[in-house]
């Protein structure tokens, strides 16, 4: 009787259809958006006037009023201030530039080598001494050089304002809670969006691009410096507090040293963070290898590639040699006495000595400040242009390939799918994603997301926004198409994990421009490149957050499941992506993030949209419109974000 | 009379009772939750754990507890997990600050001192042993010990002399050089021992110092506690979740539950005579013949009986088996010259059969 009471109970309880939960809301949502498209297609625009049309000219008149004010003979302090900001970052990647050639290619040569011989160790010594012979011979030295002093400073800046933001945030829980939403929305940030107030604000030239890369590169030293302090075991801070240690003494001896591992890291993803930014700050004047990306994509392809490549070997090089640094200078792993302490001075002062003599011979026997006496560059420039040739020339089979595949894609993918977002009527359009976010992320984001909407018509982007947002939806697409099973295929296999490891960090560590430049040539139809090499930018990071979740699933359901006999694709299935799914869905809202920020890009090559805005007006001084169509990425970022971050949000604080 | 000297040994210090207790506890609170304030001093504070965090979403950890340690006394805190044992001796030196009452340590008064006077009481007077040792992985043994004097600002030269000697106290002057994570989890907890002793403290605070250590290595560090507090003196606090460490080491033993002191005392009042239900459960499985001394079981001597065998008072029953198995008469309790009591061996027995 009263099991029978207790199955009557269990069977009212028993789930509901999924048709009749979220899923199913979200999909009446979404056939009620198509409905609406076949219904009135392209027949409600966003009207005229809920647009803001003398901003953009207004806009104009602003940098107009700017630049006028900045340039007088005697400008008020407030330019004066800013000014002397941009001539300060301007003059500092001049005069670290100037540094080095004065160094002559054989000290800087000698000096980067023995620096990381002497911190890192002999192989990733070997590793920086073969960068610098690469250079040599793709000769590129001048603009590598350039390039690093671009970095070196945008490195040393971002570390000097966002270590110690980042301590007073690992320390107080209040400076972190203000910090972390700022934060969160500069990572929503496609890095395209801000060149355009940065340009404004501080015009073309070396210390715009320091700027820039300041933007992208503090957050990620904060929340790693931050991550770091608070990483210390709360008895060792305890410990030292109980033995009466200031405040101060406790920060010096016991949490920065116990975080120095956190902090090295920080410095590690900075520099590589900058190296990510050194193309596109090529657009604003960052002179070096970006400036050469960007100069050569229309008019020299073949050195665009080389000087590309060369980012990846420098972003390589300083990579390993930042980590061998960081885990050969361990004092809790070295184990230094006194002797052995006394032999590294020695070592030191040797090393300090061969640089010396490095570069007094360079002088002697007159080296010069670049490397030109010998390279390769127009032996590589050629081999290049042909593998260049050989892909675009109709008479190729990987063309029979290319042609096709691009076709299909814009065909049944990108064309359809552009006319559906740009040709609905737009209250349906804007009221469907709203009741989406709500469905799948909560009130606040919903209303966040009709905000956003509202701001992207108001200054007039509402169908460079939904073209670029289409983009995004189909690059999406693809991307966990790889990215899902790739990442899953990770967790499961060590093998496959091994395999795709060094592939995913040189993914990782290409600018977003590099990946668009063989995809032009590659697939010569408009809107494809920019969706493929988002794919290709997104997929490594989306694979590499669902292989985590999967892999730190508790091995204890695991087991039970196992011992029940489940096969293998049953525990994957039943218990694994299931019990991953947070971390999956924070892959989709980190993918479909990355992707936004290529798709823009993109609009430099020939993908339209938002993206050819910013590119018009960076090149062409239309401010306005370049203002707008950047507020306009913002709005769409963050619209996404907003969509896709789910309900995990709350759940993380919870844990 | 051998026997005497022999029991008093292992006994080992007398607590100095003379003057003023060195650390004085006067209703202490913690709760942990952002209306921690609102809920203190209303009847809501002596709501049970679950309703309290049900209705002000607050938790309280520490719920008035009184006690008072006197100088070279062990005063053992003992409490399962979440009974707010560790929270309770962290308010002593505010590693947490408490909620409310009252604490003094050395007749100074710790919850009204200021943050300079606070660090100098945490530099000068108390010391802490922590549950995960809390050593600096970058620094070596040495160095570790010496940290507490180099935070006081005291010159290398002294301080790593004063480490040298500390160290050979603790059997680990071979150790100096070497690095924390070359250490086994017990040379590492000796590390703890040494750096809270280097300081010189009054009052050394044990923060469940041996229960991430295997079984066996713990009682040798337990033997150590007892030796070091016997040839130092040190008061101690002395944090546990394992009974038969507390009733080792106890001078005074206060259990713990739900943030409450439910029982203080010997630990032969414990094993004896325990207040509650919860504290019964808890001695149940400890052999009372181990704990419970003479004064526990004694009566007082019949004439004709005070020329009996003579044992210490604070003998327990286990140790005087042997002599009054021997001896045909009933033991005489002795305190100093003075006999208090006399035990026969149907009191042994009755104690040993209240084992079961």
């Amino acid at each position: 009787m009263a099991v029978a009471q207790a199955a009557g109970t269990l069977a009212a309880s028993a789930p509901r259809p999924w048709w009749r939960g979220r899923q199913g809301a979200v999909l009446a949502v979404a056939v009620g958006i198509v409905i609406a498209f076949f219904g009135w297609k392209s027949q409600v625009p966003w009207p005229a006037s809920l647009t803001w049309n003398s901003l953009s000219h207004d806009l104009d008149n602003f940098q107009a009023w700017l630049s006028n004010n900045r340039n007088v003979p005697h400008p008020s302090v407030f330019f004066r201030a800013f000014n002397g900001i941009a001539t300060f970052l301007d003059d500092l990647v001049g005069w670290l530039t100037s540094f080095f050639f004065k160094l002559t290619w054989a000290g800087t040569t000698v000096l980067g080598t023995l620096i990381v011989l002497r911190f890192g160790g002999r192989r990733a010594a070997l590793g920086v001494l073969t960068a610098f012979l690469l250079f040599a011979t793709m000769g590129l030295w001048d603009p590598v050089v350039r390039t690093f002093a671009l970095t070196f400073a945008s490195v040393s800046l971002s570390l000097l304002i966002g270590q110690p933001l980042g301590i007073l945030a690992g320390r107080s829980d209040r400076f972190q809670r203000l910090v972390t939403p700022v934060l969160d929305a500069m990572q929503i940030v496609p890095a395209f969006a801000y060149l355009m107030p940065i340009v404004i604000l501080f015009s073309v030239g070396p210390g715009a691009a320091v700027a820039t890369t300041l933007i992208y590169a503090i957050p990620p030293a904060i929340r790693i410096t931050s991550l770091g302090i608070r990483g210390v075991p709360t008895n060792t801070v305890e410990a030292a507090e109980a033995l009466g240690a200031t405040r101060v003494q406790t920060l010096v001896k016991v949490q920065l040293p116990l975080a120095r591992r956190m902090l090295l890291l920080s410095v590690n993803q900075t520099i590589l963070f900058a190296l990510s930014m050194v193309v596109i700050a090529g657009l604003i004047g960052g002179e070096g290898l970006g400036s050469v990306v960007t100069s050569g994509l229309y008019s020299d392809p073949a050195q665009a590639l080389l000087a590309g490549a060369a980012i990846v070997v420098m972003a390589i090089a300083l990579d390993r040699a930042t980590e061998a640094m960081a885990i050969r200078t361990d004092p809790a792993q070295r184990h230094l006495t006194e002797g052995k302490r006394r032999t590294l001075r020695l070592y030191t002062a040797a090393c300090a000595a061969a640089v010396g003599l490095a570069v007094g011979l360079g002088y002697a026997f007159g080296a010069g400040s670049v490397w030109s006496r010998w390279t390769a560059s127009d032996w590589l420039l050629a081999r290049i242009q042909r593998v260049l040739d050989y892909v675009q020339s109709p008479t190729t089979f990987i063309f029979h390939i290319t042609s096709p595949v691009g076709n299909f894609l814009v065909q049944y993918g990108l064309s359809p799918l552009r006319s559906f977002f740009v040709e609905t009527p737009w209250p349906a359009m804007a009221f469907g994603l709203g009741v989406i976010a709500f469905l799948l992320s909560g009130l606040r984001p919903a209303v966040t997301t009709l905000v956003m909407l509202a701001v992207i018509g108001l200054s007039n982007e509402w169908v460079n926004a939904m073209d670029t947002l289409s983009q995004v939806l189909v690059a999406t697409v693809f991307t966990l198409l790889v990215g899902i099973p790739l990442g899953v295929w990770a967790a499961e296999s060590t093998r496959a994990r091994k395999t795709m490891r060094p592939v995913l960090d040189i993914l990782q560590t290409l600018p977003q421009l590099v990946y668009i430049i063989p995809f032009i040539y590659l697939m010569p139809v408009s809107l494809v490149p920019g969706v493929l090499a988002s794919v290709l930018y997104a997929a490594p990071v989306v694979i590499r957050l669902v292989e985590a979740g999967v892999r730190e699933v508790s091995s204890h359901p695991v087991e039970a499941a196992d011992s029940f006999g489940a096969t293998r694709l049953q525990t994957l299935l039943k218990v694994k992506i299931p019990l991953a799914r947070d971390a999956i869905m924070l892959g989709v809202n980190q993918g479909i993030i990355m992707v936004l920020a290529v798709v823009v890009i993109a609009g430099l090559v020939g993908s339209g949209a938002l993206g050819y805005d910013v590119a018009q007006g960076l090149q062409q001084s239309l401010f306005g419109q370049g203002v707008l169509a950047s507020v306009a990425i913002l709005a769409l970022g963050i619209t996404l974000d907003r969509i896709t971050q789910g309900r995990r949000r709350k759940r993380i604080e919870l844990t | 009379m051998t026997a005497v000297a022999d029991t008093s040994a292992a006994l080992g210090h007398e607590i100095d009772r003379s003057g003023d207790p060195l650390i004085r506890v006067e209703g202490v609170w913690k709760i942990f939750g952002r209306h921690a304030d609102r809920v203190m001093g209303t009847p809501d504070a002596d709501l049970p754990r679950a309703e309290l965090r049900e209705k002000h979403g607050c938790v309280a950890a520490v719920r008035n507890v009184s006690f008072e340690v006197w100088p070279r006394e062990v005063f053992v805190v003992m409490g399962l997990s979440g009974s707010g044992k560790s929270t309770l001796v962290r308010t002593l030196i505010r590693l947490i600050e408490p909620t409310a009452g009252r604490i003094e340590i050395a007749g100074k008064d710790v919850t009204a001192a200021s943050q300079t006077e606070l660090r100098d009481l945490r530099r000068h007077t108390s010391s802490m042993v922590f549950q995960h040792f809390g050593l600096l992985a970058h620094r070596r043994v040495v160095d570790n010990v010496a940290f507490g004097l180099e935070i006081q600002g005291v010159s290398k030269a002294e301080r790593l002399e004063r480490a040298g000697k500390i160290l050979r106290l603790v059997g680990l002057e071979d150790s100096g050089n070497q690095f924390p994570d070359q250490l086994s989890g017990g040379m590492q907890q000796r590390v703890g021992l040494a750096r809270a002793f280097a300081v010189d403290p009054a009052v050394m605070l044990y923060d469940e110092p041996f229960s991430a250590l295997d079984p066996l290595i713990r009682r040798d560090m337990q033997d150590e506690v007892i030796r070091l507090q016997h040839d130092t003196g040190k008061t101690m606090v002395f944090i546990t979740h394992d009974l038969p460490e507390a009733l080792r080491l106890g001078d005074r033993i206060a259990i713990m539950r739900d943030g409450a002191i439910v029982q203080l005392g010997t630990p032969e009042e414990l094993v004896g005579s325990p207040a509650d239900e919860y504290v019964e459960n808890f001695v149940r499985d400890i052999p009372r013949s181990h704990v419970l001394t003479l004064r526990w079981i004694m009566r007082e001597a019949r004439p004709g009986e005070a020329d009996g065998p003579r044992l210490d008072v604070r003998t327990t029953v286990r140790n005087a088996i042997p002599v009054i198995v021997a001896s045909e008469r009933a033991i005489c309790a002795v305190e100093g010259d003075v006999v208090v009591g006399v035990v026969d061996r149907e009191a042994v027995l009755t104690a040993i059969a209240g084992e079961s």
